[in-house]
């Protein structure tokens, strides 16, 4: 199977979104989630999803709070703000507009 | 704002550092342990799923670090972890750690107390607002009443209204009396007079300064209309403590005062200590009411009695230049102007040369500045050198612990750490340890100052500083702190970290490196001596400044002599009048009674208590001799009192009474430089121009004796008997034997007994009065006593904690020429041989740098030149003497080395 290293930059943008969709996550789910919905294309280096968190703690786009996983196990779930939301939709605009850029720079054959 | 959230939740992370990685370990693990299962899930075997789930997952260590790292507080967790290292290096060494903190809390201690007083006596600003707007009229050295055509420091108060409303340059301008009146007054309810220092101010004084009171209000122009017209007073927020214990109903409260009636009508703001530095007033009352404060000057409407400092603030636009070309022009014109303007050619050519200044008052007026800033200087000179002395011993101290640890940082460098990082360490190392040396030093700076405070007091209460610890104080000792951790940290930082690595990893005794390790620590030890040198020779010279001053021939029996003072001005008696002149007469008489008491008598004066002088013309004798003369009022027993001997005539006796002709005893001096060849005894002499050339008759002339000082050359003296000169004498003198407690209560008893209500105070003995007179010198003298004594002793541990590390290092040299037949004597020797040097050369440093110093403090000197080889003597024998006791020890151990011993410890 082909795996692609993601994007620079869009590591906040996957996380962001991926969070953002089903509410509440764990790190392991993050990363489970990413690769699934990418069809495993998107290949993430798990561990480095920490540092990013730890980031976006600082920033206030998420917090966190420990709970409990369906196998009774201890971990910490993130969970967007109104900063971490607003900080979303600029970052998908910002990609758009981006990948648009790119997209008809491309098509001028 | 989203800053300020982003800074409390990196701060909510560094308080909670360890449960943040504890967190951060358990959901890592978790995540990998999902992965594995997950592949588990797929088919693979245990390990291969586990190692999958760390493929996927990257170096968790790395990652952890990162995440850590993402906070923001690497510094700081490398600060903590260096100053948490640097602490277990010093408990590791507690003997160094010892001496250094010492001598780091002793140097910085002694800098910041020093320091503290020269701020409260020469740096700080008036607290009052802007201070830097207001100056002074002419420099303040002259104080009291002038009656000299245009005094260029002095001013009348007729003077001061022309000047305020003629001028351009100031804002505003008030006048203060040049002198406080120390009396006696009545508080509202009380039988007893207290003292009182009271300050005769304009009404503008407190406006000007923009002063306001902190309770009721402070003195206004209003106050200060019409002569006699306002009986008010401001009283200072220590009197109203002191006095009154904080009594909230202190307004309207009524003081008398000689025989007015006084409304206190506010007390100033706790911080305002007035305009002169040290002397702080207890009660502030306008000048319109200055006749009627004891001793009752009358000043108020005279054109010329010259009594009061003025001072102004500067309008903003205005320099000092213009205001004071304004200032003189107006000088001038106004002084011309006044109806009754005495003018004499003698008096126009004075005005003509006459050119008043203007002296910036930021820091406001004090006497202590002109005594103490001499002295101050040079003590910080003096705590300046021992910081040094104290900063080099360290960096030998860390020099050999580093040499020590070479290995350790050869290890270090080895496995990849930068040679900044170690720097940085060692660095911080080093500012522990002055930062804890500093707050050491701070604690005993507090306790300094104060008895420096009490050092340089001369009267019996401490003089008003405030020398407690503040934000300027502090400051100044952590920037010394720094200065002092870098001083001493970077030298053994930068050559700890420089090496050669393999040469280190070896044996960990590269010799090469070691050797310029030890050229370093013995040219600091050399600087210590020469130092040291430098201190112990200043420290000679003012001990024997000292000395010479106590040795001093006063003229007069400084032995056995009581000193106190009575106030009659307080309580109703009047100048002039003959009811003080039997007052004073009785006391004389009760107290020559007492048992015990072998002279008693009044005087203006006795010693160091300024002076009253006039110009004296001898009738008869060229006019150009005429000069200044010094004056006392005394009584008939002054001269037996204070021992002062008869070198011909006769002294005062009952018969010279108002009735009789004036008569007067004059100083040897006097006599034989002011009269013609002969005897002056029966001729003539006035006070004042030549129309009073025939007032006094010279009966008798005295001894010499020391008037103002102990330092000054001989005076022209004169003294009246107070039987024709009806005056206020303050001062009462006993000659007495035995013990002067029972003396004392003695006399106070007659005294009570001439008048229960004569106010006594300031009670002393004629020897302390002469000792007080010396105060900055005796500080001086101790003070660099102590320090160059403190700066031997640094030294002296310096060379031996070098020694010591010598010899550690040659043990095995020293064994080598043991075994090669080499005698104890000689090996001791050897390492004598090596101290002497150090001392020697120290000394060859120190003795020129000493030279050169000394013409420095030359104005501090009495009787010694500044080369004065006896003291330079005296400092290169201590020095040796100390240098060889210092290196007795490790001598001793290199020649006690054990061949056998010392070549197996390789």
């Amino acid at each position: 199977m082909n795996r692609d290293e993601i994007p620079p930059g869009t590591l906040y943008l996957l996380i962001l979104k991926t969070i953002a969709r089903s509410g509440k996550m764990h790190g392991y789910e993050i990363a489970d989630s990413i690769q699934r919905t990418s069809d495993d294309v998107l290949q993430v280096e798990e561990g480095s999803l920490y540092p990013a968190l730890q980031r976006m703690l600082i920033k206030g786009w998420v917090t966190a709070e420990w709970g409990t996983t369906a196998g009774n196990r201890r971990a910490r779930y993130y969970q967007l703000t109104t900063v971490g939301r607003k900080q979303l939709a600029a970052e998908i605009s910002q990609f758009k507009r981006v990948i648009g850029a790119i997209t008809r720079v491309i098509q001028t054959a | 704002m989203s800053f300020f959230g982003e800074l409390a939740r990196r701060l909510s992370m560094l308080f909670r550092r360890s449960q943040f990685d504890a967190d951060l370990e358990e959901e890592m693990r978790l995540h990998l342990e999902l992965r594995e299962q997950q592949q588990l899930q797929t088919g693979m075997t245990q390990t291969d799923a586990r190692s999958a789930a760390r493929r996927r997952f990257g170096n968790p260590t790395v990652l952890k670090e990162k995440s850590h790292r993402t906070w923001g507080w690497q510094w700081f967790e490398d600060l903590l972890q260096d100053v948490n290292y640097g602490m277990r290096a010093m408990l590791r060494s507690p003997g160094i750690t010892i001496v250094a903190l010492l001598s780091l809390a002793l140097g910085i201690g002694a800098n910041t107390a020093i320091f503290s007083l020269m701020d409260a006596v020469m740096l700080r600003s008036l607290p009052v607002k802007e201070p830097g707007q207001l100056v002074l009229f002419g420099n303040g050295t002259d104080s009291g009443i002038s009656d000299s055509f245009s005094n260029e420091d002095l001013f009348s108060y007729p003077f001061y209204r022309e000047m305020q409303q003629k001028n351009q340059a100031f804002s505003d301008l008030a006048a203060v009396f040049s002198m406080n009146h120390r009396i006696h007054g009545f508080v509202e309810g009380r039988s007893e007079a207290e003292p009182m220092n009271i300050q005769l101010v304009s009404g503008t004084y407190f406006p000007m300064l923009g002063v306001h009171a902190m309770i009721g209000r402070t003195l206004t122009d209003e106050d200060d209309q019409r002569k006699d017209g306002s009986p008010v007073a401001v009283v200072s927020y220590s009197w109203w403590n002191r006095s009154m214990a904080h009594d909230a109903s202190v307004l309207n409260k009524k003081l008398k005062i000689g025989s007015t009636v006084f409304t206190i009508i506010g007390v100033a703001p706790p911080e305002f200590f007035g305009t002169k530095v040290g002397d702080l007033p207890d009660i502030w009352i306008p000048l319109s009411m200055q006749k009627e404060v004891p001793p009752n000057f009358d000043g108020y409407s005279d054109n010329f009695s010259e009594s009061l400092y003025l001072m102004g603030r500067l309008k903003p636009d205005t320099t000092l230049t213009q205001a004071a070309t304004n200032v003189n022009l107006l000088f001038r014109q106004i002084l011309l102007g006044f109806p009754d303007a005495p003018l004499s050619q003698e008096n126009l050519e004075k005005l003509k040369k006459t050119r008043v200044i203007l002296s910036p008052m930021t820091t406001g007026l004090s006497s202590l500045r002109s005594k103490f800033s001499e002295p101050l200087k040079i003590l910080m000179a003096v705590v300046g050198l021992v910081l040094l002395i104290a900063c080099a011993n360290i960096a030998n101290l860390l020099l050999a612990r580093s040499t020590a640890r070479t290995r350790e940082f050869a290890v270090r460098q080895a496995l990849g750490a930068k040679r900044s990082r170690l720097i940085r360490q060692l660095l911080t190392e080093s500012m522990t340890l002055a930062l804890a040396g500093g707050a050491l030093g701070v604690g005993f700076a507090a306790g300094a100052s104060r008895l420096l405070l009490r050092m340089v007091s001369s009267g019996q209460a401490t003089v008003p500083l405030d020398v407690s610890l503040n934000i300027r104080l502090l400051l100044f000792t952590l920037a010394i702190t720094c200065l002092t951790a870098v001083l001493f940290g970077m030298i053994p930082a930068f050559r700890a970290t420089k090496l050669e690595l393999t040469e280190s990893l070896k044996d960990g005794r590269g010799q090469t490196s070691a050797g310029t390790k030890n050229q370093l620590a013995k040219a600091l030890v050399i600087a210590q001596i020469a130092f040291s040198l430098v201190l112990l020779v200043a420290s000679g010279l003012f001990l024997r400044s000292l000395i010479n001053l106590t040795n001093v021939d006063t003229g007069f029996n400084r032995e056995n002599v009581l000193r106190l003072q009575t106030d009659a001005s307080s309580i109703g008696y009047t100048y002039g009048d003959s009811r003080l002149l039997s007052l004073y007469q009785q006391i004389e008489e009760r107290v020559s009674a007492v048992p015990g008491v072998r002279a008693a008598s009044s005087s203006l004066f006795t010693y160091n208590e300024g002076s009253w002088n006039t110009r004296v013309s001898v009738h008869g004798y060229d006019a150009d001799k005429n000069r200044n003369v010094k004056h006392n009022i005394v009584g008939n027993g002054y001269f037996a009192t204070m021992g002062i001997p008869l070198l011909a005539g006769r002294t005062f006796r009952s018969q010279d009474s108002t009735n009789s002709p004036k008569v007067a005893v004059i100083s040897e001096i006097m006599a034989r430089t002011m009269f013609p060849a002969g005897s002056p005894i029966g001729h003539r002499y006035g006070v004042g121009g030549s129309e009073h050339a025939n007032d006094f008759e010279v009966i008798g002339i005295v001894k010499d004796v020391k008037f103002g000082s102990l330092q000054e050359d001989q005076q022209t003296l004169d003294y009246y008997p107070v039987t024709q000169h009806i005056r206020y004498l303050n001062d009462f003198e006993v000659r007495y034997t035995g013990s002067l407690d029972a003396v004392l209560s003695a006399v106070r008893r007659a005294i009570h007994d001439v008048d229960p209500n004569l106010p006594i105070s300031n009670v002393t003995t004629l020897d302390e009065q002469i000792g007080r007179s010396i105060t900055n010198q005796r500080l001086v003298a101790q003070l660099s006593t102590f320090f160059g004594l403190l700066a031997v002793f640094l030294s002296c541990i310096g060379i031996f904690g070098l020694m010591s590390y010598v010899v550690t290092r040659r043990t095995n040299e020293i064994g080598i020429r043991m075994a090669l037949g080499a005698e104890r004597s000689h090996v001791h020797w050897l390492v004598m041989r090596e101290i002497l040097l150090l001392a020697a050369l120290g000394i060859a440093v120190g003795v020129p740098a000493a030279l050169a110093g000394n013409r420095l403090i030359s104005s501090m000197l009495f009787g010694v030149r500044p080369a004065d080889p006896p003291s330079l003597l005296a400092a290169v024998v201590i020095l040796l003497i100390v240098a060889v006791m210092a290196g007795h020890l490790p001598a001793r151990r290199a020649s006690l080395v054990d061949p056998i011993v010392a070549l197996r410890c390789e």
